[in-house]
């Protein structure tokens, strides 16, 4: 629909365009690598840049790697490169300069002053200047082209704030060579106030287009890394403070994480599925073909299939840090194939099964509503043992999660050291800080020395690093 | 140069791969289209892809959209063997790559023990005889002895064949591991002979029903492809070219009815193969109209699950009601 001359530097601005993509891309947090890029630019080169839904078509290929990323890459590609061809209609009807309206825009446009005036065009000094010549021609692709070698000079894409998009502007204009036009504006002011009009006009159409160029380099490049930004500090606030606006986002942060936890641990399963030679059995196999050992017998090594338990505390004071580490544990279900999980505040009953069937949010609410009420860690233990201590063996890992604080009543360490013998690991996880362990009626200290492990955690950070080392020595 | 490229341009310039049949998107569509196979434009430009930076394809998408009928279509187009890999769970190199022919390196072994002395005859010593049997090689070692599984066939294959490496969502995570030299230079190590290059390079092709996440390392090496369910207009053609026997009017019909149930909340969905299958039987039954009687009697070509068809009937009139509304 663009039909725009083609221009020897159009490829090379091209790619600049793509690798700007990319970097939008990443913002999007699609992870795209220099070896897509590397391919991203090959596909473009191959399918030339004039058939943009082909070129869509080539990009998704490389740089979209699963459906969601396709749908996010899909409005990220209309929304970057749609920017660019809704220019032209925008700039084109902008005729604000009196003496040129009436006239069709580009071929008449140049000549018409000059043949209003009669007399030479004081403009015609400036012609000759590539710029003005495009300004005045309206040529969007000399225009856009000729802005984005600017930016690229004026390294737009370390724009970084919003307050320095003034000086940014600056720069790429200097770039432009607008100080040429500038100074040819000043000596007409006095002479010639219609050229000077024009010129100014024409300024001013320029600098508006470079003001959104750098607009849309700080959305590309510094919003981005606000995002970031926020993301780590909201990794590494204390779960219970955090606002209920940003549930979303750190839900989807802690999404991105477990997949990260998974995709570093998850390759380990069934190693060694074949083991050494079993040879005994492989001469015994060998009699009828004279001790030649024709058929090989092996040892398989079988693994004792990891189990976790996951014991949480769901009263009020710790009850959101129960539905992350529960969220977490859920969400890392291919690496951690079973998982039990249990909750309790007085009493304490399986809610596994509410998890398996249930979205995980919806899960925790209904926990909340049944097993909600007076901590009594000492009841909860003993409904455990009841409950699942049979299954306990060397392969399970037992998480605890509370804050130990069990209102003056017997906490039972003697059943959670039971538990301790049995198990492979107890995980004691505590919101609390280290500081507050063992005061008032926190049983944290008696209870920290009937377990393997005891952890302060309290946010994601702290939940991710846990995990990781959880699933490190998982085998 | 390459801004100057363009459809037409596309047409000449592919002669340099190794597919000079395939010829630009446009040219890939209609060879399909004759092939049986209706493909977007989104499949044709990865498959021109594909073939001119040799990568393989990643084809994920829904049981039974035509992702393996598309690796199957494309050896038809390009008139090469297709080599099939079928993953599953505990699949290893010695069933994908290479195994060594461990009977028959036994086998010959005991054969030749007796042409052992006469090579050692006259040999003084140990070392003298170490020295003889060296002059022999890796003779058990050789690819006398080396089964070829399919990947290493692929690699075999004169003038590039179409590799299909099929549900590699199946396979373990090691698998994947074992891939990634295969995919990315096209060549297997074989600690015992060196290096085996690919003859030529052929065209992959990697499915994937999405049942877990695969790794980076190999979606890096990839051109990826998300087939989803076709629109309507789409499968219309597609039931069109397989099942010509079908009336207009009722192809419409039927998939308008079919896309109507995928809105359902079923526990499988039909792909496009359950739509075909249903229209052959539609065929064989000399159905000429489309109404509920025939719909419940044959829902069970449609739908896998009990349950999914119990849902479809109690929902049947509505879903006849979105037919007869076209």
């Amino acid at each position: 629909m663009n039909k725009t001359p083609r221009i020897a530097t159009r490829s090379a601005a091209s790619s600049d365009q793509l690798l700007a993509f990319v970097q939008y891309l990443r913002g999007k947090k699609i992870p795209v690598s220099p070896a897509d890029t590397l391919d991203a630019i090959h596909v473009a080169e191959l399918l030339g840049y004039e058939n943009k839904k082909q070129l869509k078509n080539g990009l998704a290929a490389t740089l979209a790697k699963s459906q969601h990323e396709l749908s996010v890459f899909d409005t990220a590609f209309e929304h970057y490169f749609q920017a660019r061809p809704a220019k032209p209609s925008a700039t084109q009807p902008p005729h604000k300069q009196g003496e040129q309206t009436g006239q069709t825009p580009d071929q008449a446009s140049p000549t018409a002053p000059s043949v209003l005036e009669g007399t030479p065009d004081p403009l015609d000094g400036l012609r000759g200047n590539a710029l003005f010549d495009a300004l005045e021609r309206h040529d969007e692709t000399a225009l856009s082209i000729a802005i984005e070698t600017a930016a690229a000079e004026a390294k737009v894409e370390d724009i970084s704030l919003f307050t320095q998009r003034g000086q940014y502007v600056r720069k790429i204009l200097d770039a432009l060579g607008d100080a040429a036009l500038r100074e040819a504006a000043i000596e007409l002011e006095q002479i010639e106030p219609a050229a000077f009009e024009a010129v100014q006009a024409l300024r001013e159409q320029l600098r508006e287009r470079v003001r959104d160029r750098v607009e849309r380099a700080y959305l590309i490049h510094a919003s981005a890394k606000t995002e970031d930004l926020l993301d780590e500090s909201l990794s590494k606030m204390k779960l219970g403070n955090v606002d209920h606006s940003h549930l979303a986002r750190l839900k989807r942060l802690m999404d991105r994480m477990a997949k990260k936890l998974a995709a570093r641990h998850g390759r380990r399963k069934r190693r060694f599925r074949r083991g050494k030679l079993h040879v005994g059995e492989t001469v015994r196999r060998a009699i009828p073909t004279d001790g030649i050992p024709f058929y090989p017998r092996w040892r398989k090594v079988e693994h004792r299939r990891p189990q976790i338990m996951a014991i949480c505390d769901v009263s009020g004071s710790v009850a959101s840090y129960a539905k992350f580490l529960l969220m977490f544990l859920y969400a890392l279900q291919d690496v951690l194939p079973r998982t039990r999980s249990f909750a309790f505040s007085a009493a304490l009953g399986e809610v596994s099964d509410l998890f398996a069937r249930l979205p995980v949010e919806e899960a925790v609410e209904r926990v909340n509503l049944k097993y909600g009420g007076a901590t009594d860690y000492g009841r909860a233990l003993a409904d455990f043992s009841a409950l699942a201590l049979a299954e306990v063996n060397t392969a399970t890992t037992v998480i605890i999660l509370g804050d130990a604080r069990n209102n003056q009543a017997d906490p039972r360490l003697d059943l959670l050291a039971e538990i301790k013998a049995r198990s492979k690991r107890v995980i004691w996880l505590n919101p609390e800080s280290t500081r507050l362990w063992g005061t008032g009626d926190s049983e944290m200290l008696r209870v920290k020395r009937q377990c393997h492990v005891a952890h302060e955690c309290n946010n994601l950070k702290q939940l991710e690093r846990i995990i990781d080392k959880l699933l490190s020595d998982k085998r | 140069m390459p801004q100057a490229v363009n459809a037409h341009q596309l047409e000449n310039t592919v002669s340099d791969t190794h597919y000079p049949t395939l010829g630009g998107i446009d040219a890939i569509q209609s060879a399909f289209e004759a092939a049986g196979y209706i493909c977007t434009k989104r499949i044709a430009t990865v498959i021109r892809l594909a073939a001119a930076l040799e990568k393989p394809i990643l084809i994920e998408g829904p049981p039974g959209v035509g992702k393996t009928e598309l690796a199957k279509t494309c050896a038809q187009v390009v008139n090469r063997p297709l080599v099939r890999l079928q993953c599953y769970e505990g699949l290893d190199e010695s069933k994908a790559l290479y195994e060594w022919k461990y009977g028959k390196q036994l086998l010959y072994t005991q054969l030749l023990k007796e042409q052992l002395g006469d090579v050692l005859e006259g040999a003084k010593g140990l070392a003298e005889s170490m020295e003889r049997l060296h002059q022999f090689g890796d003779v058990f070692y050789s690819e006398a002895f080396l089964e070829s599984r399919p990947l290493l066939k692929a690699m075999e294959t004169e003038n590039g064949g179409v590799l299909l490496i099929d549900e590699i969502d199946k396979a373990d995570f090691e698998f994947e591991s074992l891939l990634l030299e295969v995919l990315s230079d096209f060549q297997v190590s074989i600690p015992e002979l060196g290096t085996i290059s690919a003859r030529s390079k052929p065209l992959v092709f990697l499915t994937s029903n999405d049942t877990r996440d695969l790794s980076d390392a190999l979606k890096r090496r990839c051109l990826h492809l998300h087939i989803p369910f076709p629109s309507i207009d789409l499968e219309a053609r597609i039931v069109a070219s397989r099942v010509p026997e079908l009336t207009q009017s009722m192809t419409d019909q039927l998939v308008h009815f079919v896309h109507a149930i995928r809105e359902l909340d079923l526990k499988k969905a039909p792909a496009i193969s359950e739509t075909v299958d249903w229209a052959r039987s539609l065929v064989l039954l000399h159905a000429n109209d489309l109404d509920g009687r025939l719909v419940q009697d044959t829902l069970n070509v449609l739908l896998k699950y009990e349950e999914d068809i119990l849902l479809a009937e109690g929902q049947l009139s509505k879903l006849m009601a979105a037919v007869k509304k076209t």
